[in-house]
């Protein structure tokens, strides 16, 4: 899955932890004000700004992180679900076990959980929402359950998925929407409506503006705190930074590092700046001339300063490697390339191409600062990079299905999504058998660090191969007003979390 | 009279099949469709093909232009592939950002030009005159987005007397809110389209003041400032109705870009969208009803001008 945004960081509670944790990191430093940590106030109403609109709410049938970031744990549930560093952690189940040889996976429900109808959640829920997974190709996740041999209800508060094979991401899946739970034979249409068991119930959906969702004082777990929370969609992000100033936003998401010292110099914020899986991915053609040779991009890596790009993107760390650090498997692999723009000539003479003419396709809504940087630094080592600015609808037929390219830059931000560097019919063009048989035992792993091992193995390989090129690591940039707290702060772009976020008195 | 009308309303109609097959075609040669949009980069091809088939993009061009065009006879624009939504209802919905909007500018523009362009046509040869016609040019040329940035930074973030973007979630429950909403927006069109218009009147008004009937008024007495008061700018006001029609497609494009701008949820937000997801049925039927509603207003005008201008009645 990609995201269109540049992506920044996150957020944080308090202005204390804020302090501490952009302190630690590059960005710039905000002087926050005294920030009143008040009594809580159950009444509140928080406005949240952010970027991306999901298209509709039907997140069985519609992929997006748009749609996930809001509804997943807010709306609907899943029997397990992931913190902001990417762990696993119970959710509808009270309590899971995996048998030793990762075959069989037993879930232990949650009591008096119900769904926004009133109906009581019971295992049989849990067996039909996931059997129309496994056998509904059109339904999200479903090729995450292709291992899945049968999902039984032993009795109302137990379930039992059993695989094929063992799969060290299947749990991982079940955190994402082919893992969550909806309630048997219901006629809710989930494009416009819904119909989860989570903190919160949709109150009203206008299109184009606004998203609000009502505190469920019925939830099974401890209710949310606040009453109401409206996620305002901004796409502009000068028209976002402004809305934060003129004081519509309580919290303004996605802040593009750029615009972030207009919100500081007001004194009136507390930016946060969270880890993110999101990878700044410059993808090589690796089955189309001349991008086949090895040499040819291991020279254009040498010939990128990622230093300098990450300064100029604003935000985020360099990475050289396939796997960023919140996913299993993470190595710092620095010392795979260099800055080296004598040796990227040297190779590209080596390879006959002294000369030589590249299209890169990007996405509009990715600005112009990274392909800015590329065209300069490519021109130093006699590469002419001409820019292709397209929109996602034509990215994806154009490079992700029809394969016409020959650079692409996008960001893809899934986490442990590795496995498109072993799935040689994905649109990078990679194939290794090497790294496609790691990979196969990495995951049939059913020890977590053998495997993450294993990953770490494979993920230097692609590296050591110029598969692609990684630009950067992205950060998210969050601004809140004093007086929000326990807003998340890390890896905001797939999941807010809003349960435990509360809002002062003023 | 009657006979004009009746030609006239045959050609409204036929451009409007016209329109109909141009705006179908046209949007079949974009790249990329709402099926791999809705499965996403993670998708087989299998799935994607599945989720093609379920919205009917596999059928031939010529089928699927016949539904549209039938359900169009039938008064229904179609759902939108992606939400299953009716396209009529959130015309309506989002119409009523964009129609306040449109009417605002229209006004503001009206009240910035015709005033200043009849000072500009009586200061003509003096230095006032000059600046002020210099000045029209000048701000006619400034592209409407940096307008609208101009006007936010100075009265949203600056002043805080506005809002900077958004529309009340309660919309026009609460009109107050809904006005403000919509004030710098609709200044920001209606300064630029004001500009424009206010050398047009200018230069109308002008060429009222050579007009035979000025100069028989001036003849009898009246001064030429009171002789093109009087009796010439009565009659630019039939000009000045027509190129207001035209500006309703100023109008509707540059709402398509202000509504961005200022995030309102109106119709030209709503196409953009549209557009980037591939929504066909959506976008097609939403410039059909744009077109048209461009095809009516010149229709009207012609009707209004046909009726008013003696000239012309004699001519048909």
């Amino acid at each position: 899955m990609l995201r269109r945004s540049t992506g920044l960081t996150l957020l944080a509670g308090i202005a204390a932890a804020a302090v501490i944790l952009t302190a630690c990191t590059s960005a710039p430093a905000p002087s926050p004000t005294a920030t009143s940590t008040g009594t809580p106030d159950p009444d509140a109403t928080i406005t949240v700004g952010l970027v991306l609109e999901p298209t509709n709410l039907d997140i069985r049938r519609t992929s997006g992180a748009a749609l996930e970031q809001i509804l997943i744990d807010n709306i609907y549930e899943g029997l397990v679900t992931r913190t902001q560093d990417n762990e696993i952690e119970p959710r509808l189940a009270s309590d899971y076990t995996v048998s030793p040889d990762g075959l069989t996976y037993s879930f232990t429900l949650n009591e008096g959980v119900t769904f926004h109808s009133g109906t009581a959640l019971t295992s049989a829920d849990v067996v039909a929402s996931f059997q129309a997974v496994k056998d509904d190709p059109t339904l999200q996740g479903n090729a995450d359950f292709a291992q899945v041999a049968t999902i039984a209800a032993p009795d109302a508060a137990t379930v039992e998925i059993t695989l094929t094979e063992p799969n060290q991401n299947f749990l991982f899946a079940l955190t994402g929407p082919g893992g969550l739970v909806f309630q048997t034979g219901d006629t809710t249409d989930l494009k416009t409506a819904e119909n989860g068991t989570g903190p919160f119930t949709l109150s009203r959906w206008n299109k184009g503006s606004t998203i609000t969702f009502a505190r469920n004082d019925t939830y099974w777990g401890e209710a949310a705190g606040v009453a109401e929370v409206v996620f305002e969609y901004i796409p502009d992000f000068t028209a976002g930074v402004n809305a934060a100033i003129d004081g519509s936003l309580d919290v303004l998401t996605a802040v593009d590092p750029n615009l972030a010292p207009q919100l500081e110099q007001t004194g009136e914020f507390v930016l946060t700046t969270g880890r993110t899986t999101d990878k700044g991915t410059l993808a090589f053609n690796n089955k189309k001339a001349p991008l086949d040779d090895i040499r040819v991009r291991e020279a254009l890596r040498l010939a990128i300063d990622h230093e300098a790009l990450v300064a100029a993107v604003g935000a985020g760390q360099t990475m050289f490697g396939p796997i960023p650090e919140l996913d299993p498997g993470y190595e710092d692999l620095s010392d795979v390339i260099s800055y080296d723009v004598e040796k990227a000539k040297s190779l590209l003479k080596e390879a006959g191409h002294e000369d030589l003419d590249l299209t890169l396709t990007i996405p509009s809504f990715y600005g112009t600062t990274v392909p800015k940087v590329l065209v300069s630094d490519f021109a130093k080592v006699g590469v002419n990079l001409e820019v292709k600015s397209v929109e996602f609808a034509t990215w994806l037929e154009d490079v992700y299905t029809n394969r016409d390219y020959d650079l692409s830059f996008v960001l893809h931000v899934e986490p442990r999504d590795f496995g498109n560097f072993a799935n040689p019919d994905y649109y990078f063009g990679y194939d290794n058998p090497k790294v496609q048989s790691l990979y196969a035992q990495a995951l049939a792993e059913t020890d977590a660090d053998a495997s993450a091992a294993l990953l770490a193995e494979a993920a230097r390989l692609v590296s050591e191969d110029h598969a692609a090129d990684w630009l950067y690591n992205g950060a998210t940039i969050t601004a809140l007003v004093p007086g929000v707290a326990g807003f998340p702060q890390d890896s905001i772009n797939s999941r807010i979390n809003l349960q435990d976020v509360t809002v002062a008195a003023k | 009279m009657i006979r004009y009308a009746l030609t006239r309303g045959a050609l409204l109609i036929a451009g409007l099949l016209v329109a109909s097959v141009v705006i179908f075609l046209s949007l079949r040669v974009f790249p990329g469709d709402v099926a791999q949009l809705i499965a996403g980069s993670e998708a087989t091809p299998t799935q994607v093909q599945a989720i093609r088939e379920a919205l009917g993009l596999e059928r031939p061009l010529f089928a699927q232009y016949g539904d549209w065009i039938g359900g169009l006879f039938r008064g229904d624009l179609g759902v939108s592939m992606l939400t299953g939504a009716s396209v009529g209802e959130e015309l309506l919905q989002k119409a009523q950002v964009t129609v306040p909007l449109g009417l605002m500018a229209m006004i503001i523009a009206f009240v910035i030009a015709v005033p200043l362009g009849i000072l500009a046509a009586l200061l003509r040869g003096r230095a006032g005159g000059t600046a002020m016609n210099v000045g029209a040019q000048a701000v006619a040329a400034v592209p409407v987005i940096w307008a609208g940035m101009m006007l936010v930074v100075v009265f949203a973030v600056w002043l805080g007397w506005l809002p900077a973007q958004g529309f009340p979630r309660a919309g026009w429950a609460e009109p107050w809110q809904a006005v403000r909403a919509l004030l710098l927006p609709a200044l920001t069109i209606g300064i630029v389209e004001g500009a424009m218009l206010m050398r047009f009147v200018r230069s109308a008004t002008l060429q009222a003041a050579s007009q035979d009937f000025v100069r028989t008024a001036a003849a009898k007495g009246l001064t030429r400032t009171a002789a093109l008061v009087r009796h010439g700018i009565p009659a630019v006001g039939l000009s000045i109705i027509t190129v207001l029609g035209l500006q309703v497609a100023g109008i509707v494009v540059g709402s398509v870009v202000i509504e961005q701008l200022f995030t309102l949820p109106g119709i030209g937000r709503m196409l953009v969208t549209d557009v980037g997801t591939r929504d066909l049925v959506k976008v097609q039927s939403e410039l059909l009803v744009l077109t048209g509603f461009v095809l009516v207003i010149g229709f009207l005008v012609d009707l209004v001008h046909h009726v008013i201008d003696p000239r012309q009645r004699e001519a048909a």
